[in-house]
């Protein structure tokens, strides 16, 4: 072998290893979600998901970005038609129906992540916050609710990092369902509205 | 002559070193057998909702695969946590029965319960531990090859604790621990020479045969 072909070889080598060891992950979350096995209440309620709810990509860390748009509509729009009976998922505020009771306008707050070089844990970690407000048809705010979701991969062993973030993203999704079916109608605001629409349909 | 008789007791040592020793404990409300006809299924998850640790995917894999040659049929983890979405994720899964029973009340949790003929629930819980890391390895690489010189070896202790629930009669129907410790070594002599104790795989098998035999099949 020629020294000079040693020197392409060795050159070859350490770009090899620059590139394993930068951190970048362009991580696109593309999930499907169970539907809701819960009993639906006689309400109809808009959901409006805008362009930037659907279309979503959050930067916890340098050089890592998470998009979760497509993933997050499909939660939402099988969770919400697991607390309503007629759930309509719109665009834009405007293209909510004369005779929807109730207008939910979901959007996320902060996304963080934690890897194992920061935790010294072999996990991955996940928080989303989400905010979801809670509307009449007519615009008056009925309540501001945050909801935080916790997500983490099993074990980091053997999963590229792309793998490892997208895991706990799902996880995390999957608990904001599960929050959301558990304490919607437990918000004090909801309870009360609810409590009074009910009163107004069958006083 | 007699290096290899040093050389084979040496291997013998090691060896003996590897194996792993396992302790199952059971308790169970009765003697009788589980009841379970050919139609109904049995669904085998694992607990996440401790901080520090997650029950191993591979383990509920491989206890999911020791009774699957059961009369009756195993539902996997994520199929059973899909279709009761989302009633046993971390943050709802019921931790005892009281909880279980005021989740089967709901018709439409029972519903689907039912429609899938789910009749038990085998909750696994527990983690491995390495401990005890002793000895040092080293590796290098140079112009005329490489290799690894030393010796190293860890302890490894495995606990899961298996719980039956029958979601019919909505009651404890089992619960077994099992403990298991071995240790592992890795000598280098230019290559290194993995001595794995198979702690996991012996506690997966021990819990695996008990259960089964907790289980026979419903006539009529």
């Amino acid at each position: 072998m020629t020294d000079w072909a040693a020197k392409a070889g060795l050159l070859v080598m350490a770009a090899i290893s620059m590139v394993g060891c930068t951190t970048t992950a362009h991580v696109q979350v593309e999930q499907t979600f169970p539907t809701v096995v819960a009993e639906p209440r006689q309400v109809s309620a808009a959901i409006v998901m805008d362009q930037t709810f659907r279309t979503y990509q959050a930067f916890p860390l340098k050089n890592t970005d998470i998009a979760f748009g497509t993933a997050q509509v499909d939660l939402w729009g099988k969770a919400f038609r697991g607390l309503f009976q007629q759930v309509e998922v719109v665009s834009a505020r405007e293209e909510v129906s004369p005779d929807t009771e109730l207008v939910i306008i979901p959007s996320v707050q902060e996304v963080q992540l934690s890897t194992p070089s920061q935790s010294y844990l072999n996990v991955f970690e996940v928080w989303i916050k989400f905010r979801l407000d809670i509307e009449t048809p007519d615009g008056v705010p009925i309540d501001s609710w945050f909801l935080p979701a916790y997500g983490k991969t099993p074990d980091s062993a053997l999963l590229s990092r792309t793998r490892a973030i997208e895991g706990a993203t799902v996880v995390a999704l999957r608990d904001a369902g599960a929050k959301l079916i558990l304490d919607f109608y437990r918000i004090p605001a909801v309870h009360v509205w609810f409590e009074q629409r009910l009163a107004a349909v069958d006083p | 002559m007699k290096n290899t008789l040093i050389l084979l007791l040496l291997s013998a040592g090691m060896l003996g070193g590897c194996a792993s020793t396992t302790t199952i404990d059971d308790y169970r409300p009765t003697t009788e057998l589980i009841r379970i006809s050919s139609e109904e299924k049995v669904a085998v998850l694992g607990r996440r909702d401790a901080g520090h640790y997650e029950t191993d995917g591979k383990f509920i894999e491989c206890i999911g695969n020791q009774l699957d040659g059961s009369h009756f049929e195993v539902v996997g983890e994520q199929e059973f946590v899909d279709a009761l979405y989302p009633w046993f994720e971390p943050r709802t899964a019921p931790k005892g029965i009281k909880r279980l029973r005021k989740l089967m009340n709901d018709p439409y949790i029972k519903a689907r319960v039912n429609e899938r003929n789910i009749r038990y629930l085998v909750w696994l819980d527990g983690e491995v531990e390495s401990a005890g890391h002793t000895g040092t390895m080293s590796c290098g690489m140079g112009p005329t090859g490489a290799g690894c010189f030393g010796y190293a070896s860890w302890d490894k202790n495995v606990f899961f604790e298996a719980v039956v629930w029958d979601l019919m009669d909505v009651t404890e129907e089992a619960r077994i621990r099992v403990d298991a410790e071995g240790t592992s070594y890795v000598i280098g002599i230019v290559a290194p020479i993995p001595l794995i104790s198979p702690v996991k795989s012996q506690a997966c098998q021990g819990m695996g045969d008990k259960l089964k035999s907790y289980f026979s099949e419903a006539t009529g």
